[in-house]
């Protein structure tokens, strides 16, 4: 546990990736949104999604895993104390989301009539359901993004190919399977609270799926 | 006493290479072991799996009673120093921080020193590091950790001679006052020689040699003089190489020279030089021509 520890404080030890840039990132495109107005929701949200499966790549894909077992870290305790940062940071950030969704609701869109972090369908409900919602989408997206990396370490550019080609099926599935339930549509069968259960099912196989990768990682 | 590494027909092999065949050796606690060898030898595959960064394909490796490989009690008291270490996108003092609470025995007052005396600001990025000041981060690094097992692989690329003699003086200080286990693998060797305890040369992924470095100083003797005198002293010893030039005659002599050898040698005039560590290494990677290694053909 003192090892998962230490390569948590490890990946924090420049703080600036994991608050301040996200913050300022999500500052940024409010103020865009902001300035375009209108009531419509515009995908500015999508980002710390995106910025969060980055994270996860970088962490284990980039230069972070070379240095971490150089400090003594062995791949299971990089792995479990990475994806545990990975994961606690969502639920702060999950928290971040739904208060301003909160505040966003309660002063009318800011005043100016903005739906930021009002997402459609998605992270609509009461504020746990926005806070469960995006905690467990942002440690998904971490622990799919640390998936890639390790795939990218151990396999290189061909290993990702071959990575990204076996997930097409499953691709098509979730497409049907988003047509079958009415998820975006007037009356989805799924709600969102399901759907989350969904993926957070799906982040245990994933989860389970890059510790199997990382064991016979070499740097 | 349990040797602080032990390794026992160590294998590794890629797709189409053997990076190491067979190795067996073991390195007692509290020495400072010299690794030498050519490029593509083997010293780095050896020492990433010693810190388990690698793995072997066979073989039985133990660095301090265990296999290092995902073991957290080894790897904890073990440091790697490697020429190509890879750092994030950060800066030096970030990556002594990160050190500092991964080695339990970090001495932060010994880090900074370090740095003071190579020049290197703490606020740098380390991309911006030259060749000679990344070396210097790694060194400080390694010998700050004051680990029980402390693996150096070319710790010095791109520094002066200046600030490698600085690292000379640092080791041999701190591991007077912290002894512990050392592995160094350099190319310099003549001048690291004085350092070590013991030589282990690697060629072509086997042990070349592995012996005590008292034992190689004066292993073999060049002769040097006339042509006639250097054959009459050289009569029925063994002799590794054989070089003329005019009446001249330049011979390397195998085994111990006496005080009465050295004796004759001064009537005859000739000079007596013994052959450097460095010589000695080279000749143990097979050098010559057809020859076999050094092990085989003197210490076998």
């Amino acid at each position: 546990m003192n090892a998962m520890i230490n390569v948590a404080r490890y990946h924090l030890v420049q703080p600036v990736l994991f608050i301040t840039l996200p913050l300022a990132m999500l500052a940024f495109l409010f103020a865009v949104n902001a300035a375009r107005g209108g009531d419509t929701w515009r995908d500015g949200l999508t980002v710390i999604f995106l910025y969060f499966f980055i994270m996860g790549v970088q962490r284990v894909g980039g230069r972070w895993l070379p240095f971490g077992l150089a400090l003594g870290a062995t791949r299971r305790s990089f792995y479990v104390g990475t994806a545990l940062l990975g994961v606690s940071m969502s639920l702060v950030y999950g928290l971040v989301i739904a208060g301003l969704q909160a505040i966003e609701r309660a002063t009318g869109g800011w005043g100016l009539s903005i739906t930021f972090f009002r997402v459609p369908y998605l992270l609509n409900g009461p504020w746990y359901a926005t806070w469960l919602t995006s905690f467990v989408g942002l440690s998904a997206l971490f622990v799919y993004g640390m998936w890639y990396g390790i795939v990218n370490r151990r396999w290189g550019m061909l290993g990702l190919l071959a990575f990204v080609a076996v997930q097409v099926p499953a691709g098509i599935a979730v497409a049907f399977a988003r047509t079958w339930s009415g998820v975006g549509g007037p009356h989805p069968s799924l709600s969102a609270l399901d759907l989350t259960g969904v993926i957070a099912a799906l982040t245990v196989v994933i989860l389970a799926g890059g510790h199997a990768t990382i064991r016979r990682v070499t740097v | 006493m349990t040797p602080a590494i032990s390794v026992t027909g160590l294998t590794r092999r890629y797709y189409d290479e053997v990076a190491l065949d067979g190795v067996s050796l073991t390195v007692g606690a509290g020495t400072i072991t010299g690794l030498l060898g050519r490029n593509g030898a083997g010293k780095t595959t050896l020492l990433r799996i010693l810190a388990g960064q690698e793995f072997p394909s066979s073989g039985s490796v133990q660095v301090l009673g265990a296999a290092p490989a995902e073991n957290e009690d080894v790897l904890r008291r073990l440091v790697l120093v490697r020429e190509d270490q890879v750092y994030p996108d950060f800066k030096v003092c970030h990556a002594l921080r990160a050190a500092s609470f991964c080695h339990p025995d970090w001495d932060a007052g010994l880090a900074s020193s370090l740095l003071n005396d190579y020049g290197v600001r703490a606020g740098k990025a380390i991309k911006g590091l030259s060749r000679g000041q990344r070396s210097a981060l790694g060194i400080t690094i390694g010998l700050a950790a004051r680990a029980e097992v402390t693996l150096f692989d070319e710790p010095y690329a791109g520094l002066d001679a200046v600030a490698r003699q600085v690292f000379y003086d640092r080791l041999l200080a701190d591991f007077a006052a912290f002894p512990r286990t050392v592995l160094l693998s350099t190319h310099l060797i003549d001048e690291a020689a004085s350092l070590f305890e013991n030589v282990v040369v690697i060629d072509r992924g086997r042990v070349a040699l592995d012996t005590a470095a008292d034992g190689l100083r004066g292993m073999a003797t060049t002769v040097s003089g006339p042509v006639l005198a250097v054959d009459s002293f050289t009569a029925g010893r063994p002799v590794w190489e054989r070089r003329g030039l005019g009446s001249q005659a330049s011979v390397v002599m195998v085994g111990q020279v006496s005080g009465e050898d050295r004796e004759l040698a001064r009537s005859l005039g000739l000079d007596l030089t013994p052959l450097s560590l460095q010589q000695l290494v080279v000749r143990a990677s097979g050098w010559s021509a057809g020859a076999d290694s050094l092990t085989e053909r003197t210490w076998a």
